[in-house]
């Protein structure tokens, strides 16, 4: 098209403000990506030592097993590990080194925590990935014929239906799905993971739980984009439904559903121990309740931190993508 | 071809509210359908269109040229939207998608509509657009940036362009000021005098008498008077249109200047700011204790900051406003507002309301029952909600409540723009003879600049202070 190659002033000044909005977007996410880190380090480090029992004791039963494990072993650990040190001198040197994006050694593998956190990192993305695909492949159809036409029967149906699935608890839904899809069907295996058909019950289960809600987050954008003005305008000009779905509701609904994605997201990524046990899936929420246990307070640090930055970085995206969807959010 | 409704009533269950009524509109001649809020006018246009609320049943026979449109599947009736008959909408800033561009809007039409590849549509939406008036770097702009006036021009292009040549404008001129009004008429004038068929709905006699063509008025659902628009709006018969037709601002008797006694209000060089933004500079004006002042303006100029700005509310951005003499005490400056439910906290009685007023200021109630009775209301209608009360005496009881406090100048934003034209003269007139009794000065804000001129003599007219935007 040849009109949009020429800018004009006026979409010069657009893309002017569009982007001193997202410069100025950014500082502020920078700026608070800076504060996380430091009250997640504090506030992560202070539970850890305010937890009660041995730390080097646990340190050194999450190394050897707890039968080999006795207070002279312990002693050696807090020795070799400087566990003896100043709480407030143990917490400099590690603010002093996350500074330099060092996040030190985990207490219990030895292996750098970098390594260990994106290698569990991979893997609970990898799975709120393809659990958000299974949410939104269920939510977008049920939610869009549900606010079509609010109170009709499919309505009331996919929203008590809806009730029900977040209604209940996630490691249920996980077990009810192993026993049908995994034990009586033989379909998938249980748990584990390796293999792609592995992906299938947790992401099913995350799937489930997050389209049930955001089934009706898209039932109730659609029902009040269908309801509004510009939408009955559209159709009144000549549109046929689907086109006027496509072009005057789907974008203008968006906003709404991208934005609870966004939290979901970060729930995903960091509340789903519950599913990770269930499912024995080596995610990052599984990795951070092993390292609490094991008292491998670097391990819970970095896990805290990266989870922490994880949710700025989240926040950021939804930010922009709300504001890619509707220009007057950039005002 | 032409559209003729015969015989048509719509009714609620058992409640009538329009018609029998019988409509014929000729291409090439207008037909304007006037009356006040609630009168049934909107019902026949979303008859037409086949979109009457569910719940309404609609009897009697809508033929447009040699189709029958009442009884046609909802699927046909669809499928003549844009591309036979198209349909005005109230308020166009609100109907056009704000995260579409206004030329993109047009272009769907051509293309999805009337099924002319995407280029194509494109460069006719550009050349609709043009031919409309509107400035070609305003032609990609999102609606939120538009005046309401071209606005009304997008949505105008984006309904016709797939050929429909009956139009049906349900109130387009809604919230416009007198300019923008007249940009909407002479755009409706042009679809007529290209031969197409043009209903107009509106409360504003204006509209109907620079359209011409034919008019219909239109009271509690029945038609009370109808025939051409010179003979209905210069001699009308009935009681109705003969209110209707004085109550139209161009027929209210003129009031010389009255800027009233020793000056108790006055800006000097005055400039405001919104966001930032100067919206108008360099004004100058003086009030008198009881007199009238009139600030006339499109929307969107600042008006109501201005008004904030004489209350005190807003520091101004440069200049100076003074208040003088009695002016000068606690609660001298009182305020009406533009849209009266929203004035009154609607969940309690009126009466909660002005009994916490009583107390607050140590009124006595003979004092606030004797001025609802001076305004032409019974206090007996305080036991109400101000949902249950009508916009015309809500706005009265607002007019009491101010009254109340003995103020020495009494704000109006827009008092009587939300209410129908035979409320609103009422509602002016009362403002009028009750602040000379109380020697109160008013300021009148409103964008219609006729009603400004009639009511207080003297204007001002704030486009002239606009600040000039640098063009980049």
């Amino acid at each position: 098209m040849t009109m949009s190659e020429t800018l004009t002033p006026a979409r010069r000044a657009e893309a002017r403000r569009l982007r001193a909005s997202f410069v100025k977007l950014l500082a502020a996410r920078l700026f608070q990506a800076l504060v996380v880190a430091l009250i997640v380090g504090i506030v992560g480090f202070a539970m850890m030592q305010a937890l009660p029992g041995d730390a080097a004791y646990r340190i050194a039963a999450g190394r050897y097993g707890y039968d080999v494990v006795d207070a002279a072993a312990a002693e050696a650990m807090r020795l070799q590990l400087g566990l003896d040190r100043p709480a407030l001198e143990m917490l400099m040197v590690w603010i002093g080194q996350a500074l330099t994006f060092d996040l030190g050694h985990s207490f219990v593998t030895g292996a750098p925590v970098v390594d260990e956190i994106l290698h569990q990192l991979g893997h609970s993305v990898g799975l709120a990935f393809i659990s958000i695909l299974v949410a939104l492949a269920l939510a977008v159809p049920v939610g869009t014929l549900a606010g079509l036409r609010p109170g009709s029967l499919f309505d009331r149906i996919s929203g008590g239906a809806a009730l029900v699935l977040r209604a209940t608890p996630a490691f249920l839904i996980g077990i009810l799905l192993i026993l049908f899809i995994a034990v009586e069907l033989r379909l998938t295996p249980a748990s584990g993971h390796g293999h792609g058909t592995h992906f299938v019950l947790p992401a099913l289960t995350l799937g489930l739980v997050l389209g049930s809600v955001l089934s009706r987050v898209v039932r109730n954008a659609v029902a009040e984009a269908v309801a509004s003005e510009p939408f009955r305008f559209a159709r009144q000009k000549g549109l046929s439904l689907p086109a006027a779905l496509r072009r005057h509701a789907f974008r203008n609904a968006a906003v709404p559903v991208i934005t609870y994605l966004g939290v979901q997201t970060a729930l995903l990524l960091e509340g789903v121990v519950v599913v990770e046990s269930v499912f024995s899936w080596p995610g990052i929420g599984h990795a951070l309740t092993h390292a609490v246990f094991e008292r491998d307070i670097p391990m819970v640090q970095g896990t805290a931190l990266v989870l922490g930055l994880g949710f700025v970085v989240l926040s950021f995206v939804v930010d922009i993508s709300c504001r890619m969807l509707d220009p007057r959010l950039a005002q | 071809m032409s559209l003729e409704v015969s015989d048509f009533t719509v009714a609620a269950g058992t409640t009538r509210l329009l018609g029998p009524l019988d409509v014929t509109v000729e291409p090439g001649e207008p037909l304007c359908i006037l009356g006040e809020t609630g009168a049934g006018k909107s019902l026949l246009a979303q008859a037409i269109m086949g979109t009457l609320p569910a719940g309404l049943s609609a009897s009697g026979r809508i033929v447009l040229g040699r189709t029958r449109l009442d009884d046609l599947p909802v699927k046909k009736r669809e499928a003549l939207w844009g591309r036979r008959i198209a349909i005005l909408p109230q308020e166009p800033w609100r109907a056009l998608d704000p995260l579409m561009r206004g030329n993109e809007q047009v272009a769907e039409s051509h293309a999805i509509v009337a099924g002319r590849s995407w280029e194509d549509a494109h460069c006719r939406a550009e050349a609709d657009l043009t031919g409309l008036g509107l400035p070609v770097a305003s032609h990609d702009a999102y609606p939120g940036v538009l005046s309401g006036g071209m606005a009304q021009r997008v949505a105008f292009a984006a309904a016709t362009a797939a050929g429909a040549t009956t139009l049906l404008a349900d109130e387009p001129t809604k919230g416009l000021d007198d300019a923008r009004r007249d940009d909407v008429v002479r755009l409706l004038r042009d679809v007529a005098r290209q031969g197409g068929i043009l209903l107009c709905i509106t409360h504003d006699v204006a509209v109907a008498r620079a359209l011409g063509g034919r008019v219909k008025i239109l009271r509690h659902g029945d038609v009370v008077e109808s025939g051409s628009s010179e003979t209905v709006l210069t001699a009308p018969q009935s009681a109705y249109g003969k209110a209707l037709v004085e109550a139209d601002p161009v027929n209210w008797p003129a009031v010389e200047g009255m800027s009233g006694e020793s000056p108790i209000l006055v800006a000097e060089d005055l400039a405001i700011a919104r966001g930032g933004r100067t919206l108008v500079e360099g004004i100058d004006l003086s009030l008198g204790s009881g007199g009238r002042l009139a600030i006339a303006g499109p929307s969107g100029l600042g008006k109501s900051t201005l008004l904030d700005t004489f209350a005190g509310l807003i520091p101004p951005a440069s200049g100076r406003v003074e208040r003088h003499g009695s002016a000068r005490r606690p609660l001298a400056l009182q305020k009406l507002y533009q849209d009266p439910p929203s004035a009154f906290a609607s969940r309690v009685s009126l009466k909660a309301g002005f009994d916490d007023l009583l107390r607050r200021h140590r009124i006595s109630r003979e004092t606030i029952d004797g001025l609802i009775e001076r305004l032409g209301l019974s206090p007996a209608l305080l036991e109400r909600r101000p949902t249950a009360v009508s916009g015309g005496e809500l706005q009265r009881l607002a007019l009491a409540r101010v009254l109340a406090l003995n103020p020495s100048i009494i704000l109006a934003d827009e008092p009587t723009s939300r209410l129908d034209p035979v409320t609103q003269r009422s509602v002016m007139e009362v403002i009028g003879e009750i602040h000379r009794e109380a020697d109160t000065a008013v300021v009148l804000v409103t964008h219609n600049l006729t009603l400004a001129k009639r009511w207080a003599g003297t204007v001002v007219d704030l486009q002239g202070f606009a600040k000039q935007e640098a063009t980049h």
